[in-house]
């Protein structure tokens, strides 16, 4: 594990100071509780993990899951995710969230998962004010859900919420307002951001993979072998939250949101991203800003008793120079996927769908760079009292990259992934 | 005599109609399936009466959740806020009927509220925003719950009513459709058209 105490800490700090004035008005009361029983939980997991296919990205490989082999079945008990969760009360209307995340697998990682404030007024019955500031994920994934952000109906997420996982949690300032128009109900986020200059990077390295794994503060991320042109352009890593020039915010990313609920039980989400980084800015790590921007749209629909979750992503990530022949790396994405769960007794059954693809554009990286894939999932949860839940979950992806052809790797490879965790909420 | 002994029968039979008898409502929805929690309140034209005040009423909340989700209760009631959750509540109501707000309060802390006016309250917590229930404020005696059934039961249900219909998810001004009951109507069916309820998912941020 690597902690990095550098600018995204000041960074963090210096926009969550101000925050906390303007909130800290409602501080301080008698409503306070900062430390008590209500506000600490811990939530975490272990696992058995049988797997086969390739080496799993987390070891420097092209594996796109959580785990990974050496081409035959392997059978591993794990920790999965714990998290502790600290959620104290300044007033009525300002609350904080911060979560310790141990990750473990085939690397034990310890940070900060998520720290913000949120601030939460009466508002009136017709529009709902409320704001956060701090480290957190963007309101994107319709599978995460709790102060730990665990994944609600698996084991592993889809590609686009484990993208978002691993490499979308800026420090930003947000603020939602919710209406109701009639049997309608509306609702519009809107964000300002920093120390997100990197998003992107693992993408258009690695391409999309499927993982519960998150970045954690400061931590590194790993990145497979490079091509031969970076070897000196870029580390075998990258730093998800890293303001790559000098000085707060030098330039601020927003996304924005717009959900809209009709009267009947479906949901639609609109959501734009820009981290407005500049490709050609680097640290005297060779880390690189790049300028990455998506949309997304997701739709949540009751079908009875079953639930069906929609997301569609759709990309473009650029970094370096432009010396003539177009931009070093300019990766285009998009992934879909269709999640469809479905209660039979006391088991929650899930089953989704993904299809994914990284399209290189790039003078330094090209189409031997393009990744391809798909993946498909079952799962079923059950509860088993208030404190323990069990999951079981099969995962079998199947990806295309050229560029493992260069390290004696197919470039098609295809693996499955058999998990069974316990989980403890507590 | 025998004039008189006709008059009388005849003001009896004129005024049988008018006694108070038994009325079951059944509330069904457009699919004919029974629909529970739906409040059906007698508003007799003449002879109104007050509901009888009981020794308490409660909400609680308990697993995020109010108990009961519909809740009847006379005006002038007091109405006691029971947090059973191991998490703090911030209950609240914007509605006209009663505007209130109860900060925080705690795991066995109780707070309480007197509802004054005859009406709809909707309830909500501040922190938990899948949390909704409603109390009917009312002031007639004749008010009942359907039940699993779709069922309301009224032993003595006045002659010469109109009767109300309320549901959360009705489809009407105000959730209510009112219609009059026919003289000795014994059995009412009410068929209400319903929107959707909330999605229980979705406010996870």
């Amino acid at each position: 594990m690597v902690v990095r105490v550098a600018n995204p800490v000041r960074f963090a700090w210096r926009l969550l100071l101000p925050a906390a004035a303007l909130f800290g008005a409602s501080a301080a009361r008698a409503d306070a509780d900062l430390i008590s029983a209500e506000t600490l939980s811990m939530h975490g997991d272990v696992r058995l993990v049988a797997i086969n296919g390739e080496e799993s990205w987390v070891d420097e490989g092209f594996g796109r899951l959580r785990s990974g082999s050496d081409g035959d079945w392997r059978l591993s008990p794990q920790l999965g995710n714990v998290d502790l969760v600290w959620q104290p009360r300044f007033g009525w209307a300002l609350s904080a969230t911060a979560a310790v995340s141990i990750q473990g697998g085939e690397r034990t990682e310890v940070g900060i998962s998520q720290a913000f404030l949120s601030y939460k007024p009466m508002g009136s019955d017709k529009v709902r004010f409320s704001a956060r500031a701090g480290l957190m994920w963007p309101p994107v994934s319709l599978e995460h859900e709790g102060a730990d952000w665990h994944v609600a109906n698996s084991i592993t997420p889809s590609a686009i919420n484990s993208w978002i996982g691993e490499e979308v949690r800026p420090a930003a300032l947000e603020a939602t307002v919710k209406t109701s128009l009639g049997e309608q109900k509306l609702e519009m986020t809107a964000a300002l951001f920093a120390a997100n200059d990197t998003a992107g990077t693992m993408l258009a390295f690695r391409g999309w993979a499927l993982h519960d794994r998150r970045t954690l503060a400061f931590n590194r991320q790993p990145l497979p072998p490079l091509p031969e042109a970076f070897e000196y352009y870029q580390p075998q890593y990258t730093h998800p939250l890293l303001d790559i020039r000098d000085g707060f915010a030098d330039r601020v990313g927003y996304y924005a949101k717009l959900a809209w609920q009709p009267s009947m039980p479906v949901r639609v989400e609109l959501f734009r991203y820009n981290n407005r980084g500049d490709p050609e800015a680097f640290n005297a790590d060779n880390e690189w800003g790049w300028h990455t921007r998506f949309t997304h749209v997701g739709a949540y629909a009751e079908l009875g008793r079953a639930e069906l979750r929609l997301q569609a992503l759709k990309g473009r990530s650029e970094m370096g120079y432009d010396e003539g022949a177009g931009i070093w790396v300019d990766a285009r994405y998009r992934s879909a996927f269709a999640l469809l769960t479905v209660p039979v007794g006391t088991v929650q059954l899930a089953a989704r769908t993904d299809a994914f693809e990284v399209k290189q554009h790039g003078s330094l990286i090209a189409e031997e760079s393009d990744d391809r894939g798909w993946a498909m999932m079952l799962a079923a949860k059950r509860q088993f009292g208030p404190l323990f839940t069990g999951l079981v979950e099969i995962l079998h992806v199947s990806s295309e990259l050229e560029e493992r052809d260069e390290h004696g790797l197919a470039p098609r490879q295809r693996q499955t992934q058999f998990q069974a965790a316990l989980r403890l909420d507590w | 005599m025998i004039k008189g002994l006709s008059y009388s029968v005849f003001l009896m039979l004129c005024s049988a109609p008018l006694a108070a008898a038994p009325l079951n409502v059944r509330v069904t929805d457009s699919g004919g399936r029974p629909v529970s929690d739906a409040v059906v309140t007698l508003h007799p034209d003449i002879g109104r009466r007050a509901m009888p005040m009981a020794a308490n009423y409660s909400v609680s909340q308990k697993d995020l959740q109010f108990h009961p989700f519909v809740a009847i209760v006379p005006v002038g009631a007091r109405v006691s806020f029971p947090n059973l959750d191991p998490t703090r509540h911030h209950v609240y109501s914007f509605s006209p009927a009663k505007k209130f707000e109860l900060k925080l309060f705690a795991k066995d802390q109780s707070r309480s509220v007197t509802f004054d006016r005859a009406g709809v309250v909707a309830l909500g917590c501040n922190i938990h925003d899948q949390m909704s229930a409603y109390i009917i404020v009312t002031d007639s005696a004749w008010t009942a719950r359907t039940d699993a059934r779709g069922i309301a039961r009224f032993t003595d249900a006045p002659a010469g009513s109109t009767m109300s219909v309320w549901h959360p998810y009705l489809r009407a001004p105000g959730g209510t459709m009112s219609r009059r009951l026919g003289p000795g109507e014994r059995t009412a069916n009410v068929a209400v058209k319903l929107r959707a309820p909330p999605m229980h998912a979705m406010d996870a941020y």
